[in-house]
């Protein structure tokens, strides 16, 4: 089975079925040594169970890197009201294309890491909000959930361990914003999907004023296995700091984009030249960005040595992200993309903060005016301290996010600017 | 791609070795006729927002759809909680969400029809306004920029022969511009319905549009 590329530098553990139809029936999960990872967690209790994710090191893989475990200490012992379980299935940063993956080609998966979540946090309910745009894949899911029900590992007294739990599947509505945990409690709820002030943090006063834990696709994909097989076996891969596996999404100007699960700490120069097939059309490598549209740009030459893990990504300047690695060859317009990024950080701003809706609004309106050589070189610094302005600044990182691709270009490609500027001044001229 | 456009249409990754049908690739094999009426509870909500054929004066809402609205409702603490599927089902009816049918699900869930006007308006995915049998949305974010996604999108417009965000004369196509729908790797990404369509280029896009077509010539004969 060639799912559409594999590497054989890859340990393929949440992507095993990445490809095969099989992957996704009950019986063939079962038989693979699917629920068991259930039936084992709910003899542990749920403590031992956060004792060994937290064992495992697996940090959350829907952009933050916090340690799973320790999120979940978070949540009450002994609840008193209702508590949530919140799948993060909202997937729409760009460069990532994981998550959708996951779902569609091993569902039972996912729902298995659910499962033990909400028993981990003794939650009796879990969403599974996934963005609207999934047609497609929450079919899957939903049918498998189904499926899950009918089975007796989905519901009441789950395979008579007297432990009950439902879960639903929840679709968005379209907005980027809903992917940020408070703004996805508020979703869920039926309101708009606009981020709130932390504290209160959501183990304490979360999803419907309840306390709730969000996790990643990917990251409850990865429980069922650390809990059949401990946490030390899942730190066989990976770093100190950064344990286990990761996949990693590569799109842009590579001959095999694709995902691929890669141990953390992977080289990115391999990545790109061994595992991804190399440059498309042998051109030369031009930029990078690590960790999906929200993280600083990276040079050629700064990729030289980088690895990919959540601290060396750091140390070279950007950051990991969810490991959505974008790939921009030498004829690579960067003026042209990093405004694009902003238009659409411009579009999905939710209004709730003036820095970031005047100033995703205002990046977009004058990277646009230097792209159509219309500039000036003032610009510049007007986009520097916009940017300035928009860091730090408010309820929700998406601001920051936004002026990040603007700072690291600008210091980075100041030549590409300029170029475009003076092209401007030149046509003005004659 | 090009030569067999339609072999295996929204296959994520027509570019590789890869042999399986194009039920198998999207799950349609496996997930089968999903009954209207919504199946298990748990997945009620899950239906395409998105149907070529829309009912704009349809009743909200009755036989199946009603089962299903209730299904929904067993889901939520409270009714306010089943709001955004309660519009995507509405949307799924209708074809778009009107100021009026804002309204009307207000009332279906005790909510005061301004608030359910802010929320609906806040997202993006329920059409304020009548759109074509097929909505076509290409996404011309970074990854699938870099691959050509704004000639994609330029294809459309000019295949369908409309302008962004109108509807071609004979209602069959609106096309928009999209934001990532998270298949960044098998660029150009369009989503036309409840479908995605992965490696998309320009010149495939005569041979989808033509097989829309013939999608409905087909079911309508
Ligand atoms: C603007 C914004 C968008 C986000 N979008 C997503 C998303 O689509 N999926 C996701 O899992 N996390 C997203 N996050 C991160 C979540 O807030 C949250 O940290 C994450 O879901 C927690 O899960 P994890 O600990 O398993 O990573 C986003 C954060 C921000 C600020
Ligand atoms: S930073 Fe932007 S997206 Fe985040 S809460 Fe403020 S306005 Fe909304
Ligand atoms: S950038 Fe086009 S699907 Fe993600």
């Amino acid at each position: 089975m060639a799912y559409p590329y594999v590497s054989d530098r890859e340990v393929r553990l949440l992507s095993r079925s990445f490809g095969d139809p099989k992957g996704r029936r009950l019986d063939t999960y079962v038989e693979r040594g699917g629920y068991q990872a259930l039936t084992e967690a709910f003899g542990m209790g749920p403590d031992a169970v956060i004792d060994e994710v937290k064992a495992s090191g697996l940090r959350g893989r829907g952009g933050a890197g916090f340690p799973a475990g320790v999120k979940w200490s978070f949540m009450p012992k002994e609840p008193t009201r209702p508590h949530y379980l919140l799948c993060n299935a909202d997937e729409s940063e760009p460069g990532t294309f994981k998550d959708r993956e996951l779902i569609r080609w091993d569902p039972h998966q996912l729902i298995e890491g659910v499962l033990i979540a909400a028993y981990a946090v003794r939650a009796k309910q879990a969403y599974i909000y996934c963005r609207g745009e999934f047609f497609e894949t929450t079919q899957v899911l939903a049918k498998a959930l189904e499926d899950a029900y009918a089975g007796g590992y989905v519901g009441k007294d789950i395979l008579g361990s007297g432990v009950d739990i439902d879960i639903t599947v929840h679709l968005g509505g379209g907005a980027y914003i809903c992917g940020e945990e408070t703004a996805l409690m508020n979703s869920l709820e039926g309101r708009r999907g606009q981020p709130r002030v932390k504290p209160p943090f959501p183990a304490a006063v979360g999803a419907f004023g309840m306390p709730t834990t969000v996790n990643n696709v990917e990251t409850l994909s990865a429980v069922p296995h650390i809990v059949v097989n401990g946490g030390a076996w899942y730190r066989q891969w990976g770093t100190e700091k950064s344990t286990g596996t990761k996949l990693f999404c590569v799109s842009g100007h590579v001959n095999k984009p694709g995902n691929y699960e890669l141990p953390l700490g992977f080289p990115l120069m391999d990545l790109i030249e061994d595992v991804c097939g190399g440059m498309k059309n042998g051109k030369a490598l031009k930029a990078v960005i690590p960790g999906g549209s929200s993280v600083p740009i990276l040079t050629a030459a700064e990729c030289k040595g980088v690895n990919l893990d959540y601290e060396s990504v750091q140390a070279a300047g950007s950051m990991l992200g969810c490991a959505s690695v974008i790939i921009m060859d030498e004829d690579t317009h960067i003026v042209k993309q990093v405004r694009r990024m902003v238009d659409f950080y411009a579009h999905e701003s939710c209004g709730q903060c003036t820095p970031c809706r005047e100033g995703t609004a205002w990046l977009a309106k004058v990277l646009r005016r230097i792209e159509d050589g219309m500039g000036a070189e003032e610009d510049l610094d007007t986009l520097l301290g916009m940017s300035r302005q928009m860091t730090g600044t408010t309820i929700c990182v998406l601001s920051d996010s936004a002026a990040a691709p603007v700072v690291s270009s600008i210091q980075k490609f100041k030549d590409e600017y300029l170029a475009l500027i003076r092209r401007g001044e030149r046509a003005g001229v004659a | 791609m090009s030569g067999v456009p339609f072999k295996n249409p929204g296959w994520a990754g027509n570019t590789g070795e890869f042999d399986l049908t194009e039920a198998q690739v999207r799950g349609d094999d496996f997930v089968g006729e999903r009954p209207r009426a919504g199946g298990h509870p748990s997945g009620a909500s899950t239906y395409p927002y998105m149907l070529a054929e829309k009912h704009p004066d349809a009743k909200l809402f009755e036989g199946d759809y009603q089962t299903r609205f209730e299904k929904i409702l067993t889901r939520y603490p409270n009714k306010q909680g089943a709001l955004l599927p309660t519009l995507g089902l509405a949307q799924e009816v209708r074809g778009h969400v009107s100021p009026e049918t804002m309204d009307e699900v207000a009332g279906l869930l005790g909510l005061s029809p301004a608030y359910v006007r802010g929320v609906a308006t806040f997202y993006t995915m329920y059409n304020k306004r009548p759109v074509g049998r097929h909505l076509v949305q290409v996404c011309t974010n970074v990854s699938c920029n870099l691959c050509g996604g704004d000639e994609v999108m330029e294809a459309f417009v000019r295949y369908t022969d409309t302008e962004p965000g109108e509807t071609s004369e004979d209602g069959e196509f609106t096309v928009i511009e999209a934001e990532c729908l998270a298949g960044c790797g098998f660029p150009t990404c369009v989503q036309i319905n409840s479908r995605y369509y992965e490696n998309v280029t320009p010149a495939d896009v005569p041979g989808i549009i033509e097989h829309l077509k013939a999608e409905r010539a087909g079911s309508a004969g």
